[in-house]
């Protein structure tokens, strides 16, 4: 023991912004400092919590790979600062062992899970009971309280000491040495620090506001009075605490006790699959080999035995035997039900024989041939990453049975944390420095565009504020720091970490705001960067609709299918119909870019789906691969393959780009040229690969720039080539499209297609049934059935059910009947009352009430949509008969079931128009068989000259026309260079493309129109594709109101169109977006 | 945020009220928004009904953006009801309001046809047939269902049987459908404005004597008191009006800083400003009138003695202090007299804040010092602190000698540094100087607060000031 302060000094009581709305600076950011200060060490413990400390050790391990010369010998300890819900004063705790960190993490699930979300009771008994193994730093200086500590873990309690500068610190520290030495607990040199450096003390300011719902101007003592609790350095601590040196020696001390790294947590997945009487390794092989024998038959071809036999070493190396089979214990699970539950893999493990031969995916990787095994790659150390989706409708009941299996001390969910998002943060901000509420407003809401990581000075100049003004600039640069920041952490949409041994000993488990879900408290990226698994089990609403077809077609005699390998998918009927662009409702080409790609794609087998999936995308858009793909698969230009300058082989891309005619396309043809053409090696590219997946990390993509585009170049690739290989990539980043992911997806996109080919009525059923999913509301879906060929019919209370339904017509051929459920505000169980009480046909609204004893509000709503036809009453008297029908039924008139009502004379009400009937159907059921509202406008519009879109889609290449329509869609995808509307009308839809230069001129029209006239250029595109470039809109929503309806008429619009519904990118959601808003089917925004 | 109203210009580019606010600027990228204050708006009303008093007695709110004016009998002082009209029309096209209005033979018929009405018709009871079903203003779902069956006017009802209308849409539909027609009476909620509390005595012989008229106030702030407490209501503000027989007036008035119904204490305030007059009540010829006026009146209820007695001492004790600041007031000025509260912030001369007595909120609790510490502020602080010279451990230890107005102080004993960073979000580039406060005492036992205005990394060569001395 020296007397030297150069002993070094390690701060361990430093807090980062993982204790929300406390610590300011994320905990990379501490650790950097406590490396650039010179630190011997650094211990974060946040508040209650131990969700940040994986940042900060990923963030080290990183340094020792980066700079090992300089954090040589910087150790980090993780722990948590316990704050007691008793009054105890806070402990900060850090385990020695593994052990001891077990009893932390156990200690914190116990004060989790007895409190609401988000909030963590603890008191001081807690801690006295899960003490061991644990080093306590206690921050009071309550005599009591030490002795208490001390007894408990006798020489690993520290009393904490700090300067900070209140005035009477000379005086204190004396005390608090009294106090030491009477409890024989030594002092320990502290910061107690919130923020990495001094200049975080206005952020500081700024969330001790948020928190405390004040302003900085009236948060007054509030605030703390300095900026003293910042990380300090070895010497600058050794002088302030000159007269108490022990005091700094006793952190390196402490420091040496600890020897628990994150490292030491390894943990094992559940062993329940693997049944009594076998190993896991032999059973997960016996699993494989049936399932091999029996679809491709013994003996084996050594192709497949090949595979497999790779595939198993490499997952019996790895040790990833039991997690193989608890997700082949899901599958089995869904696929056991009655119902089965439909479900497929997706992810790297699409690439796997072993996962398509457990039933996990349904892509035959020996059928489709897949580019590359990305499935768990001998370079990557890194577990598989297996995604399964579900039916969207049904997934719960998979969870419910991973909890029950693996019961909740074993199984939890990943949590996602929640970043600032911009808009909530400018609120936010902008209400602690004081701004008015229509300021924050107005700089927050923007109807289209949206916010990436930064708030750019544009949308300042944009909402009419002048950037340069002090208290915006303020307002900017607060936005600018708080939006890195985390603000909570919430369950992620369905990631589940399973252990064998207690989940609750190896990470903190929360409460969710979903009753009976727990998540733990780290997140994906935490789970990969210390090597945990997790399966993930996501809802895809595509998958509810087509087991909803299947069973359809099962009750009509069509056929028993299921998702597996049934289908084949090479029917050219079925590519004939896509090639037309038809593929309304289709999974994943349905949108107005997809329709109008389709046509000129022109799939013809399975790979050209994969294709059609992943190309209209941001990748292949910015990085300007579509075109050159489209005209070297139609043959207009040769296909060539970019060649490097000798003596490297000029056929290298080829084995990458083959299969694609030299496009990438891919994420992994991507990586793949990373390593070929620029060198990389296996982890650099692997780097690259996820700096393309970790949206997060938008910025790291840049560092591989110059890497990338100077290899290419220096092995003679054409710069502009290289150029767009780049751009491609971080066009990935934005969302990337690896060719498993498009391999899953495209079976979805061929079933689908399939069914709705086949049997376009129960597809209808089948989508309208799973609503709400998809680009296209009911009104469209309906529409497009009709379209079809299939008959459709109006809501009935004499014939339908809940759902929509089927029904035999005379000729033999299917009808689709629409169910109550597309009655607006009416309820299930009101459907269920009259489907009961249906023995037979209900002759009038009150029998009807009577019998199925509706209240008078379902009543109401049935005469509205007009549904009571089959009772000889049409929408007003229906309506006039069910307003008299009063709650509830007399007794007496029950039992004998006689209609109480006396007989009234005729109310004599007027008949009803049709135009009104089209509107109302509208309000009630948001779709109407009986005709569309311009039908009733045409001859005031062909009087204008206004074409219909039947006349447009006639009309000559060129000619300018006007047309009018109801909106659809309106969108400003990518750059924002043009913006895409749809406009429908009592014949078709047509598409209108107006440039944003003229979008200004025209504004209020586009956003504010639901009737909109357009007037422009015809254009056809050779493969038949008809875009209107507008150069004048017209808002004609007034000609709605003269048709006389009592409301609004305010049809649907597509939950593509951007007005009504914002979008927002990919890497939007992921980073800013509730796990629950997030859909679990990322949406491309549209490009063309 | 959604618009609560609109012009008729931005309706006519279709903005409509409920509209999220987004939206609008979404379509219209220069928009004037102002925010929308409802208190402002009845109050606006509440002025045009006084105004309108002018036509009639019988003037009704109907809030939040209309009159109603009971003119039967009052139409021929104008001429004729157009003649009103006109003048109704002329007088608030002045302060830039538009009228829309309606001549009807029942309130509630006025009313609807001043809101509803869109077709023109020869008389008014087509006028009321025409008007549409919203006017019975039912709820929104039984409007629309009038609707839906095709019933879309007044008269479209009327023409059906009273009962069926009952059976299906209230008793209450009915009852407004009547009302409309004329068939039921609608009554009208005038508006009436409080006035102030007045009492005046007028003398057959002008009174000639200053005491004599002293005890008529008196006697008149008796009758106004009463008044007050009839009406639950205390008087902050009295004024006394003279009217002296040969025309001349004078007034003196007297504020409180809380209501008060204690005739003492009004008369008492009236002494003091009548004893301070630079140019005393003269009453010439005598004063043939005076009258007492209560213009501001303030809530306040009757005050109960606590039943065991006694404990009302404290609140007697605040009374006499707010007694003692209204004489003080009265006899100084009202700026004069100032009380002083505590403020939040961490900045020593900003931590209290000095009032003027008769406006200052209620005393706020001062933040209690910690048992066993000294203080840490001295009773008075120099404004501004003052430079002195100091020699000080660099760069941030205790001072050892300073100089302070010319004399040379050795520090013997001190405390601190106490930090106080600046208010950053005060100045422009977010920083600001960070004092270290230090109390010292020097070789004569005396006590000084002195601070050093910078931190060496903030500033290349801080300066030291005294900011206070200790007792």
């Amino acid at each position: 023991m020296s007397e030297d302060p150069e002993t070094g000094f390690a701060e361990l009581v430093a807090a980062t912004n993982y204790s929300f709305l406390r610590g300011a600076s994320h905990p990379a950011e501490m650790v950097a400092e406590a490396i650039a200060l010179g630190m011997t060490g650094i211990g974060i413990a946040d508040r209650n919590s131990v969700a940040g400390v994986v940042r900060a050790w990923a963030f080290l391990k990183e340094q020792q790979v980066k700079r090992p010369e300089v954090v040589e010998g910087f150790r980090l300890v993780v722990g948590a600062r316990l704050v007691f819900a008793d009054g105890t004063p806070d402990i900060v705790a850090y385990p020695v062992s593994r052990h001891g960190w077990g009893r932390l993490t156990r200690l914190l699930s116990t004060g989790n899970l007895r409190a609401q979300k988000g909030d963590c009771i603890l008191e001081l008994q807690d801690l006295l009971g899960h003490c061991d193994d644990l080093l306590l730093i206690a921050t009071g200086g309550d005599e009591a309280l030490l002795r208490t500590l001390k007894q408990a873990r006798r020489k690993s309690v520290w009393l904490a000491a700090t300067m900070s500068r209140s005035g009477a610190d000379a005086r204190r520290l004396i005390e608090l040495e009294r106090l030491s030495a009477a409890t024989g607990v030594p002092l320990l040199a502290t910061s107690d620090a919130l923020y990495a450096r001094i200049a975080q003390r206005p952020l500081h300011d700024i969330i001790t506001s948020i928190r405390e719902g004040t302003t900085v101007q009236k948060a007054g003592k509030l605030l703390r009075a300095n900026g003293e609790r910042h990380l300090r350095s070895p010497a600058e601590m050794a002088r302030l605490f000159k007269n108490h040196p022990k005091t700094i020696e006793q952190s390196t001390k402490l420091l040496a006790c600890i020897q628990f790294d994150l490292e030491d947590l390894r943990y094992e997945y559940p062993h329940e699959p693997v049944p009594p009487g076998w190993k896991p390794f032999p059973y997960l092989h016996h699993l494989v080999k049936t399932a091999a024998e029996r679809r491709y038959g013994t003996p084996l071809q050594p192709k497949v035995r090949r595979l497999v036999g790779n595939e198993l070493r490499l997952i019996r190396r790895r040790g990833y035997v039991y997690y193989f089979l608890t997700v082949y214990d899901l599958v089995r699970f869904a696929r056991a039900q009655d119902p089965p539950i439909l479900c497929q893999g997706r992810g790297s493990a699409a690439n796997s024989i072993v996962c398509f031969l457990l039933g996990v995916t349904s892509v035959d990787p020996m059928k489709h041939d897949l580019l590359f095994s990305r499935f768990v790659s001998a370079e990557r150390d890194e577990p598989p990453d297996i995604d399964v989706d579900f039916e969207h409708e049904r997934r719960e009941e998979v969870i419910q049975y991973i909890y029950d299996r693996y019961t909740r001390d074993r199984a939890a969910i990943a949590a996602t944390v929640i970043h600032y998002r911009p808009r909530s943060t400018i609120r936010e901000v902008g209400k602690a420095l004081g701004f008015s509420e229509d300021v924050t407003a107005r700089l927050a809401d923007t109807s289209w565009g949206s916010w990436g990581d930064e708030v750019p000075v544009e949308r300042l100049i944009e909402a009419g504020l002048n950037p340069h003004n002090g208290e915006i600039e303020r307002l900017h640069r607060f936005v600018g720091e708080l939006l890195k920041a985390p603000r909570h952490l919430s369950q992620h949409v369905g990631g589940f970490v399973l252990t064998e041994g207690r989940l609750d000993e190896l990470v903190p488990i929360h409460n969710a705001a979903m009753e009976d879900r727990t998540f733990i408290e780290w997140d994906k990226d935490d789970i990969n960067a210390l090597g945990l698994m997790k399966v993930d089990v996501l809802a895809l609403g595509m998958l509810t609709c087509i087991r909803k077809c299947f069973d359809l077609m099962r009750a009509h005699d069509l056929g028993n299918h299921t998702l597996e390998v049934d289908i084949d998918c090479d029917d050219p009927e079925v590519y004939g119909m896509l090639q037309k662009g038809d593929s309304i409702g289709v999974f994943q080409v349905e949108s107005r870019a997809q329709i109008n790609m389709l046509p000129r794609l022109r799939p013809e087998v399975f790979y050209d789906l994969v294709v059609q999936v992943a190309i209209v995308r941001p990748g292949p858009i910015e990085g300007d691969m579509v075109h050159p793909y489209l005209r070297r698969r139609n043959k207009e230009e040769p296909v060539e393959f970019p060649e490097p300058s000798p003596p490297h082989p000029p056929d290298e891309l080829h084995d990458v780009l083959g299969k694609t005619f030299g496009v990438p396309l891919f994420q992994e043809q991507a990586m793949k040229l990373a390593m070929v053409a620029a060198d990389f090696t296996p982890e650099e590219a692997n780097g690259l690969r996820r700096a393309m997946a970790t949206f997060r990390n938008v910025g790291t993509i840049e560092n591989f720039r110059e890497k990338m585009i100077g290899g290419m170049v220096a092995r003679g690739y054409k710069q502009d080539f290289a150029e767009r290989c780049f751009k491609q990539i971080e066009g990935f980043g934005s969302y990337g499209f690896p060719e498993s992911h498009a391999q899953s997806f495209a079976r979805l996109v061929y079933v689908s297609s399939w069914i709705k080919h086949y049997h376009p009525a129960v597809f209808a059923c089948g989508i309208l049934n799973s609503q709400p999913m998809g680009f296209y509301a009911p009104a469209q879906l309906v529409r497009d059935a009709r379209e079809h060929g299939v008959e459709v019919r109006e809501v009935d209370v004499n014939d339908s059910h809940w759902d929509n339904s089927l029904e035999r017509r005379a000729d033999g051929s299917l009808a689709l009947r629409l169910g109550f459920r597309q009655v607006d505000g009416f309820r299930e169980e009101w459907a269920a009352q009259i489907v009961d009480a249906r023995s037979a046909p209900f002759a009038s609204v009150e029998e009807l009430a009577r019998r199925a004893g509706l209240p008078s509000r379902a009543l109401r709503l049935l005469a509205e949509a007009d549904a009571c036809r089959s009772m000889g009453l049409e929408r007003r008297p229906a309506l006039w008969d069910a307003r008299r029908v009063r709650q509830g039924v007399l007794p007496l008139f029950g039992a004998a079931e006689t209609d109480e009502l006396g007989a009234e004379e005729d109310a004599g009400l007027p008949p009803t128009p049709m135009v009104e009937h089209v509107l109302t159907d509208y309000q009630t059921t948001r779709l109407s068989l009986k005709g569309h509202p311009m039908a009733f406008l045409r001859r005031d519009f062909a009087r204008e000259g206004v074409l219909s879109a039947a006349e447009v889609a006639a009309a000559k290449n060129g000619s300018i026309v006007r047309t009018a329509g109801v909106v659809l869609i309106r969108q400003r995808p990518g750059k924002g260079n043009a913006i895409f509307i749809t406009l429908e009308d009592e014949g078709g839809v047509v598409n209108i493309l107006l440039w944003a230069r003229h979008f200004e001129r025209y504004r209020r029209a586009v956003m504010a129109s639901r009737l909109m006239l357009a007037e422009g250029e015809v254009q056809r595109s050779k493969e038949g594709v008809i875009h209107l470039m507008a150069t004048r809109i017209v808002d004609r929503t007034a000609m709605l109101d003269t048709l006389g309806s009592d409301r609004r008429f305010d049809p649907d619009v597509c939950r593509a169109d951007e007005v009504r519904h914002p979008q927002h990118p990919r890497g939007y959601a992921a980073k800013h977006g509730h796990p629950r808003d997030v859909r679990i089917l990322p949406k491309s925004r549209d490009f063309h | 945020m959604r618009i609560a109203s609109v012009g008729a210009k931005a309706e006519g580019v279709g903005l409509r009220v409920g509209m999220p606010l987004a939206d609008a600027r979404a379509q219209i990228g220069e928009l004037s928004v102002v925010p929308f204050d409802p208190v402002l708006d009845q109050d606006w009303l509440d002025r045009l009904a006084q105004g309108c008093a002018r036509y009639s007695p019988l003037v009704a709110l109907d809030a939040p953006d209309g009159l109603i004016l009971d003119i039967a009998g009052t139409e021929h002082l104008y001429g004729g009801e157009a003649e009103l009209v006109r003048d109704v029309e002329m007088r608030l096209a002045r302060l830039g309001m538009t009228l829309r209005h309606a001549l009807g033979p029942t309130a509630d018929a006025a009313r609807a046809l001043a809101r509803y009405q869109t077709r023109p018709a020869p008389d008014e009871g087509q006028a009321i047939r025409r008007l549409p079903v919203a006017a019975l203003e039912l709820e929104a779902e039984a409007t629309t269902a009038l609707v839906r069956a095709g019933l879309k006017t007044i008269g479209d009802l009327a023409s059906r049987p009273m009962a069926n209308i009952a059976a299906r849409f209230g008793a209450d539909a009915a009852m407004a459908l009547r009302r409309l027609l004329g068939d039921a009476p609608s009554p009208l909620a005038p508006r009436i404005a409080l006035p102030p509390v007045v009492a005046d005595r007028r003398f057959a012989e002008p009174l000639g004597s200053t005491p004599h008229a002293t005890k008529v106030l008196a006697e008149l702030v008796d009758e106004a008191i009463e008044e007050l407490g009839e009406r639950g209501k205390g008087g902050r503000h009295f004024r006394a009006t003279f009217f002296r027989s040969d025309g001349l007036a004078r007034s003196i008035a007297i504020e409180t800083g809380h209501p008060t119904r204690d005739t003492g204490l009004v008369m008492r305030l009236f002494a003091e400003r009548m004893d301070s007059l630079a140019d005393p009540l003269d009453p010439g010829f005598g004063f043939d009138m005076i009258r007492l006026a209560v213009p501001r009146l303030e809530a306040l209820g009757a005050s109960q003695l606590k039943l065991e007695g006694g404990a009302v001492r404290a609140a007697n004790e605040v009374a006499a202090i707010d007694e003692l600041a209204d004489r003080l007031a009265t006899r100084l000025g009202r700026g004069r007299v100032r009380r002083l509260r505590p403020a939040d912030t961490h900045i020593p001369e900003q931590a209290q804040l000095a009032l003027p007595a008769a406006d200052a909120p209620p005393p706020l609790p001062w933040p209690a010092p910690e048992a066993g510490e000294p203080a840490t502020r001295p009773f008075h602080l120099f404004d501004p602190p003052q430079p002195i010279e100091v020699i000080a451990e660099v760069p941030d230890g205790p001072p050892h000698h300073f100089r302070w107005r010319r004399q040379a102080h050795a520090v013997r004993r001190y405390e601190g540094p106490e930090r106080i960073a600046a208010e950053w979000w005060r100045r422009r580039d977010n920083g600001g100087l960070t004092r270290d406060y230090y109390r010292v005492e020097d070789a004569q036992g005396r006590r000084f607060w002195l601070f050093r205005h910078g931190l060496y990394d903030e500033k290349p060569d801080p300066r030291w000031y005294i900011h206070g001395v200790f007792a």
